[in-house]
């Protein structure tokens, strides 16, 4: 294998430890934030279960965005990763909610004006349609959980030690399914570039054989669980920023939240739909910031007028900004690194005919 | 983290009980201690009463600090850990407050004239159920906060039947051919016994702020 190709992927990964440092706090900027659980244990669950996503089911978001534009050359695949990478310092360097979907859709979406490929107009409304359907599903699933959760502590009358004690083991076990569905939905931002010319060989330990795109979500996995330990800043901004949230509102913006994750990413569930004769869920990644403020809103109007008025609609207003102004940036910052990738450093960043592997 | 396994919340949640059972516990024994007192003065059975009063707030002493060590040490209840620890502490001050007032007596040993007694077992009775409803509404907000409202509003029911009889004791004494010294020495035990059912009601008001709290 050459160098450069591990070379190339380090953009990747840079992405990955980005989206985990930003991302991480969506899973438990409310929990970590509200004081329920410490940092230090809400990242060892996460790096290990954003791990466990990223491998297992990584593949269905991915095979989504491949399908949005297929960079077929590895040193475009590194530029499209790149120009988001930097989007997203840029934007969060500024102060700027950001969203990494968006801005490595803007990066494909870059590469495909550069290299003359057709952007399929299809996907790319089914990826914008789940910036809408995302927080507005969070926030869905956010009220309907909220008004459960309320509605079961009224009736079995439990004890504050004992509500904080299952909202702290709830608080945990829902952090692991939103680290798992984090890697499961957005590895494909972090590594799906790299699928169509991913320069890893299947290798087999010990009888079994772990092929090309396995690693590849690995070492997504692992770039993501690396930046989960540098979210803290952004952990108790999250936790505190958009609306107070107390512990049981914490968990169920992380269940909403990872519910959407896991729509998104889900093979099963998308089967299943099909097979009952419903359309299907698109196989795409979301932007898991998105997820958290809708459901943050959820669970702001789940409490009533009194406590959706506490929402602070300016901070909105900016998270708004920075959806649309995000994948701009990140098309014309792509845009640009291609050219001079391709006219100063002589490389290929592009080819004609569509092919699944370059190495 | 500490993932407290279930015995660690089961083991608090019986020291509050417990804490929670020393102040009611408190309140009963000095009604009936004044009760007693009020009829045949200071006997063996007064120093008794002061004896379980002051067993009573140690016992509740030690536990309120056991609690506030663990809730701490372990960060339990993040949200409302402030508001519990103040209303343990000023249930436990109630407490201090019990003991202190029978401890003046059992040393003053002031004498309660005839014509007054009824009154002042009234007042006594009135402060007793001030004090209950507190430990009850105390109980409710850590289990089923809905109620906490009604409760406190007892409380309040309670303490303002112990004014008007107050008002009504020391109008008592002072139209009395009592000599001034013994007047003034009444009023205060009036008044120490009036404190009481404030410093509940104050606890009530405490518990009616944290019961909102718990439901936002």
């Amino acid at each position: 294998m050459d160098v450069t190709a591990i070379i190339f992927l380090t953009s990747g990964l840079v992405l990955g430890w980005s989206l985990g440092a930003n991302d991480g706090a969506n899973v438990f900027g409310t929990a970590v934030g509200s004081r329920m659980l410490r940092f230090g244990t809400a990242t060892a669950i996460g790096a290990i279960f954003v791990v466990l996503g990223a491998v297992v089911s990584g593949a269905g978001a991915t095979e989504g965005l491949t399908e949005l534009g297929a960079v077929n050359k590895l040193a475009g695949a590194f530029t499209v990763a790149l120009a988001a990478a930097v989007t997203v310092a840029g934007m969060s360097r500024i102060g700027m909610p950001v969203s990494t979907t968006q801005a490595i859709v803007g990066g494909i979406v870059g590469w495909n004006f550069f290299s003359g490929e057709r952007t399929d107009v299809a996907t790319l409304l089914t990826i914008v349609s789940t910036w809408v359907a995302g927080p507005v599903l969070g926030a869905i699933f956010a009220i309907v959980l909220y008004r459960l959760t309320a509605l079961v502590t009224r009736v079995v009358r439990l004890h504050l030690l004992w509500v904080d004690h299952l909202t702290r083991l709830g608080l945990v076990l829902a952090g692991a399914l939103g680290a798992y569905s984090l890697g499961a939905n957005n590895v494909a931002n972090v590594m799906g570039v790299f699928a169509p010319t991913t320069p890893l060989p299947t290798v087999t330990v010990a009888g079994v054989t772990i092929p090309a795109l396995q690693q590849l979500f690995l070492l997504g996995g692992l770039a993501m669980a690396v930046g989960l330990f540098y979210s803290r800043r952004v952990m108790l901004t999250v936790g505190r920023g958009l609306m107070p949230v107390n512990p049981i509102g914490a968990w169920v913006v992380v269940v909403a939240h990872s519910l959407v994750l896991l729509m998104f990413s889900s093979r099963q569930l998308e089967s299943w739909l099909l097979a009952a004769g419903l359309p299907g869920i698109p196989l795409v990644p979301v932007s898991s910031t998105q997820a958290v403020v809708g459901a943050v809103i959820g669970v702001g109007l789940a409490r009533g007028f009194k406590s959706a008025r506490q929402i602070r609609v300016r901070l909105l207003a900016g998270i708004a900004i920075g959806w649309v102004v995000t994948p701009l940036i990140a098309a014309l910052l792509c845009f640009f690194m291609l050219f001079f990738m391709q006219n100063v450093f002589g490389q290929d960043v592009h080819q004609a005919a569509p092919t699944s592997a370059s190495f | 983290m500490k993932l407290s396994p279930f015995g660690q919340t089961r083991a608090l949640t019986s020291q509050i009980d417990e804490f929670l059972d020393q102040v009611s516990e408190s309140g009963l024994v000095l009604a009936q201690a004044y009760e007693r007192y009020v009829e045949q003065g200071v006997d063996d059975s007064s120093e008794q009463r002061l004896q379980q009063l002051i067993d009573l707030e140690a016992r509740a002493d030690q536990l309120r600090r056991s609690i506030q060590t663990t809730m701490y040490s372990e960060m339990l209840i993040p949200e409302s850990r402030g508001d519990v620890l103040g209303l343990l502490h000023e249930l436990d001050d109630l407490v201090d407050r019990f003991k202190a007032s029978f401890l003046t007596i059992t040393i003053e040993k002031p004498e309660i004239p005839v014509e007054l007694r009824e009154d002042f077992k009234s007042l006594v009775e009135s402060m007793g159920q001030a004090v209950d409803h507190t430990v009850r509404a105390a109980r409710a907000y850590f289990r089923n906060y809905r109620e906490v409202r009604d409760l406190v509003h007892k409380v309040s029911y309670f303490e303002s039947e112990s004014d008007r009889i107050a008002i009504r004791l020391r109008k008592a004494i002072f139209a009395s051919k009592l000599p001034i010294e013994r007047k003034r020495e009444l009023r205060e035990g009036v008044l120490r016994i009036e404190r009481m059912a404030n410093a509940a009601e104050d606890v009530g008001d405490r518990l009616t702020i944290c019961a909102i709290k718990r439901s936002l």
